[in-house]
């Protein structure tokens, strides 16, 4: 322990009253309570009460002026809890003060400011934003035909991204400097936004073609139709030659992706129950070129 | 947890009654009904340092309820920056990084 003469700031002829103005003034400024972020106050107000301690007891005072005991032995164990650690101060909180509610508005408030500020942190270092990750699911013709979506970002923001023709499922587009923003000079990220594409019954993918197919009747199939079918461009009429069996593929010309086509597959039904007179007919029928389906044509 | 008179015996320098002042006057807010008043760790620490500030500081009594009112604000924003901080810690290294940087800004 240092002198408490020396502790407390005052001379060894000074008397009690000076002993104690000094102390006082010592302990409002350095008491741990009212310090609650200097964790050595607790020691620098230690010091101060043993130094007081000691100098504002005549007897002891006394003995220590005359070398009879020293400092050291003196000490007193400054062990005490303070207010400032123990748990439990929202006990005292003050009654509409500063609540959870506050708390968001100010954060709210700051973030919103701090958005807005293009020079925020001008003296840090550089750091690029990080790229931020999204997803996105179209549907198979969005993505075949290509479109434009409007993403919502979490902190309000919109972000209309365009997805090119022909999209495959899984692939990731990366919109440059749309991620987050970069600090001090430094880039935005990249936002990287992966697109799922949902299946759809009607079309499947082959490359830039698109294969669908389409069930036709007997009497479709024997003596041609034009039906209405799907593309990914909007419905089309498709004409169906007589005589198409199933199998046939029909070419839709510049109905595929960018320059690919759609092929419509044919599937021939045969009229379900009962059909004597087809039935009778097919008995007496024989077809003006031989034809087996099971040879190779 | 201790009673009052538990509380009293723990400072031989504070009297029932100067005690009883501060607890009226809102100082320390011990839970029960007089005399059943049962005060915890908190509401200890708090007479412990309300008895510095009156008998070793020297506050005067009509100065008290601005220096707590001012203690207890402090004491609250400290527990409001500790949740921030914790949020703040949670968050991935950039996220954390990017708030220090604007911070030193």
């Amino acid at each position: 322990m240092k002198d408490p003469y020396e502790t407390l700031g005052v001379q060894r002829t000074d008397d009690e009253g000076a002993i104690r103005a000094a102390y006082r003034k010592l302990a409002k400024k350095h008491h741990p309570d009212v310090n609650p972020d200097k964790p050595d106050a607790a020691t620098r107000f230690g010091e101060i009460s043993s130094a007081y301690d000691l100098l504002s007891d005549k007897d002891k005072r006394g003995r220590f002026d005359r070398g009879e005991i020293d400092a050291e032995g003196h000490e007193v164990q400054q062990q005490r809890q303070y207010y400032r650690d123990t748990p439990g101060h929202e006990h005292y909180e003050p009654a509409g003060g500063f609540s959870q509610e506050d708390l968001e508005a100010f954060l709210a408030q700051a973030f919103g400011q701090a958005g807005r500020r293009s020079d925020w942190g001008a003296t840090g270092r550089a750091m690029p934003g990080r790229d931020m990750q999204y997803s996105l699911t179209v549907s198979f013709v969005d993505a075949a035909s290509g479109t434009t979506r409007r993403l919502a970002l979490p902190d309000g923001k919109t972000l209309d991204v365009r997805i090119p023709p022909g999209t495959e499922d899984g692939h990731v587009l990366r919109l440059r400097g749309q991620g987050a923003p970069g600090f001090n000079g430094a880039p935005a990220g990249d936002a990287r936004i992966e697109i799922t594409v949902a299946p759809d019954p009607r079309f499947h993918r082959d490359g830039d073609d698109i294969i669908s197919e389409v069930k036709v009747s007997l009497q479709e199939a024997v003596l041609g139709a034009s039906l209405e079918v799907p593309t990914i461009h909007g419905p089309v009429r498709l004409s169906i030659p007589p005589g198409s069996g199933s199998g046939t593929r029909l070419r839709l010309r510049g109905k595929g992706i960018r320059k690919g086509h759609q092929f419509v597959q044919l599937q021939v039904f045969v009229p379900p129950g009962d059909e004597p007179e087809l039935a009778a007919f097919l008995k007496t029928w024989t077809p003006r070129a031989s034809f087996n389906p099971r040879e190779g044509s | 947890m201790m009673r009052f008179t538990a509380v009293v015996a723990l400072f031989p320098d504070l009297g029932e009654r100067e005690l009883l002042g501060w607890v009226a006057r809102g100082w320390v807010r011990p839970e029960g009904i007089e005399p059943d008043w049962v005060f915890q760790e908190i509401d200890v620490a708090r007479v412990r340092m309300i008895r510095d500030f009156r008998h070793a500081m020297e506050v005067p009594e009509e100065t008290m309820p601005l220096v707590l009112s001012l203690l207890d604000q402090v004491y609250t924003l400290r527990g409001q920056m500790r949740a921030v901080a914790r949020a703040v810690e949670g968050q991935p290294e950039a996220v954390r990084a990017g708030i220090l940087a604007a911070i030193r800004g």
